[in-house]
């Protein structure tokens, strides 16, 4: 490569992981509070049907 | 028939009777003072121990303002958690809200006596300090400034480890959990006051500059957040 | 049951409308998005027919996130402290959900940004950590955060709680722009590290950095109504459950 091309572009190799690593990061970290939080809402809303369906169920026996 | 006058005591009366309490309580058993006094000494030789190894030429000065603070935390931590220990046992809180009275009073005396206890560990501890850590060297002629920050700090200590510690008071686990919010909210104050103590500690050129900016700044803090916990007070204590 | 409002179906419309805007700023800041001058070279070189004399800086990029999301973090906290503040005027326990909910997202947005940052920070100024303003400032805004949930789970009645976190959230609020003027203000004595750039964008850059900005201030409002929603339908299954066993 071209002596001065390189050293023009000199930070950019060194910094591609730091870049990549942090975009990484950032979207995991939401991520996993989007994962939990879906978790937690199916899991809510499982058990509100089993108990909208048990009281259902005492209510007309 | 005589007539029966009410007299309503006045907001500051209210409050030297109420700080009267708080000393008198502590100074009949001197039970907070002695465990804060004990503890500072102790620090003091965890100190010993930590610099036990610096070189000959180690310069301790660049150090001493932050190591008097970090003992300065620890202590009034220790006051802190047990400035309440003794309302919880007796339910003394209970008896004192009943009385017909501005609840930020209450904030006010118990931010004072924590004050005058602190100042009074200060007063014993940091000559100590002095004793056992900077006879060999040779602080700045304008050391004796310190005592402005150190009074600065030692009121933003108070005043909000006082609101703090009444909701950790109630809480589970109170000792870890009053040091876990009462370091971080703490911590631009003893960023400010630390900057002052060390500038007048070492000396040096623009030695003014600084000490008045980071004066000022730890001013500014103390008169945000007695404010705030002054105003706050009334929903803790309620509650 | 609650009624759904405006705001329930603005969720959805929101967080997809965020994940494209900010997908969008994140293609345009490696696309289009030049380069950040860094160090004055002595020579030059002729690229796309561009006269460039200095390094390019490549680590920048990360700040097209970074940004919004610490501005994303600030603004949740705001919440916080707004939610905190009406909770103790109207002592609505509604307002203590919104509340604790708001905080969550700072958490995770802090989170993000304390992430970001030390990568770029170690690349750029060449340590993991360093007492600089930014940097303590976040780090004493997570602890705070962090020190908000564990007060909750400390305290048992629940008005007591939500008034004591509501209270605290308020300090932690005013607190942390306090931290960030003070560490700023005062000059430190000792530069351990070297400053290779200073942080900041210069104003061409600016289109996909603003879509970020509003991409990820929308995912946030998105997340948190599906979080409001979430804790809602939670709350009404305790409900049930204590009608069952009535």
């Amino acid at each position: 490569m071209d002596p001065i091309l390189s050293e023009i572009y000199q930070t950019v190799l060194g910094a591609a992981p730091y870049v990549i690593i942090a975009y990484a990061l950032m979207w995991m970290i939401l991520l996993v509070y989007v994962l939990i939080m879906v978790f937690s809402l199916k899991k809510t809303e499982k058990q509100m049907a089993a108990l909208t369906e048990e009281l259902r169920l005492r209510q007309k026996g | 028939m005589a007539e029966l006058t009410i007299v309503r005591p006045s907001a500051f009366k209210q409050f030297r009777v109420l700080l009267g309490k708080e000393l008198r309580q502590e100074f009949r058993t001197r039970e907070m003072l002695t465990s804060m006094g004990i503890y500072a000494l102790l620090v003091l030789v965890i100190f010993g121990a930590a610099l036990s190894q610096a070189a000959q030429g180690f310069d301790i000065l660049q150090v001493s303002g932050g190591l008097i603070w970090a003992l300065i935390v620890f202590t009034s931590l220790l006051g802190l958690n047990r400035s309440f220990s003794s309302e919880k046992e007796e339910a003394a809180l209970e008896g004192i809200l009943l009385m017909p009275m501005d609840r930020s009073l209450i904030f006010l005396s118990k931010a004072t006596s924590n004050l005058i206890f602190l100042l009074l560990v200060e007063l014993i501890s940091l000559p100590l300090f002095y004793f056992f850590f900077l006879t060999i060297s040779s602080p700045a002629p304008s050391f004796w400034m310190a005592s402005l920050p150190l009074l600065v700090g030692s009121i933003g200590i108070a005043g909000v480890g006082t609101l703090l510690a009444t909701i950790t008071s109630n809480a589970r686990g109170k000792d870890v959990l009053l040091a876990l919010l009462f370091i971080p909210i703490i911590y631009p104050l003893l960023h400010a006051v630390v900057a002052a103590t060390t500038v007048v500690v070492v000396g040096g050129d623009n030695l003014v500059g600084t000490f008045a900016t980071s004066l000022a700044l730890a001013g500014g803090y103390d008169v945000v957040m007695l404010a705030l916990s002054w105003f706050l007070y009334e929903f803790v204590i309620s509650n | 049951m609650r009624e759904r409002t405006i705001f329930d179906s603005l969720a959805w419309m929101a967080l997809l409308l965020g994940a494209l805007l900010s997908t969008a700023g994140f293609v345009l800041a490696f696309t289009t998005a030049p380069m950040v001058k860094g160090v004055d070279l002595q020579v030059f070189a002729q690229i796309g027919g561009v006269h460039v004399d200095y390094q390019l800086l490549f680590s920048q990029k990360i700040f097209y996130f970074h940004m919004p999301v610490a501005i994303t973090s600030f603004i949740a906290l705001l919440f916080t402290a707004i939610y905190s503040i009406i909770f103790l005027v109207k002592k609505d326990p509604k307002y203590d959900l919104r509340a604790r909910i708001a905080t969550e997202i700072a958490l995770v947005f802090v989170l993000m940004t304390m992430a970001s940052g030390m990568l770029w920070e170690r690349y750029e100024w060449g340590v993991w950590w360093t007492w600089e303003p930014r940097l303590t400032t976040y780090f004493i805004l997570t602890l705070m955060v962090i020190a908000y949930f564990i007060l909750r789970r400390a305290l048992d009645d629940p008005e007591r709680r939500a008034t004591y976190a509501a209270v605290f959230g308020v300090i932690a609020a005013v607190n942390a722009p306090i931290s960030f003027l003070i560490t700023r203000i005062i000059p430190t004595r000792t530069h351990p590290v070297i400053f290779r750039t200073d942080s900041g964008l210069p104003p061409d850059m600016l289109l996909p950095l603003l879509l970020s900005m509003f991409g990820i201030l929308m995912v946030a409002f998105g997340i948190y109504r599906f979080r409001l929603r979430e804790q809602r339908l939670r709350l009404q299954l305790e409900d049930l459950k204590a009608q069952l066993e009535d």
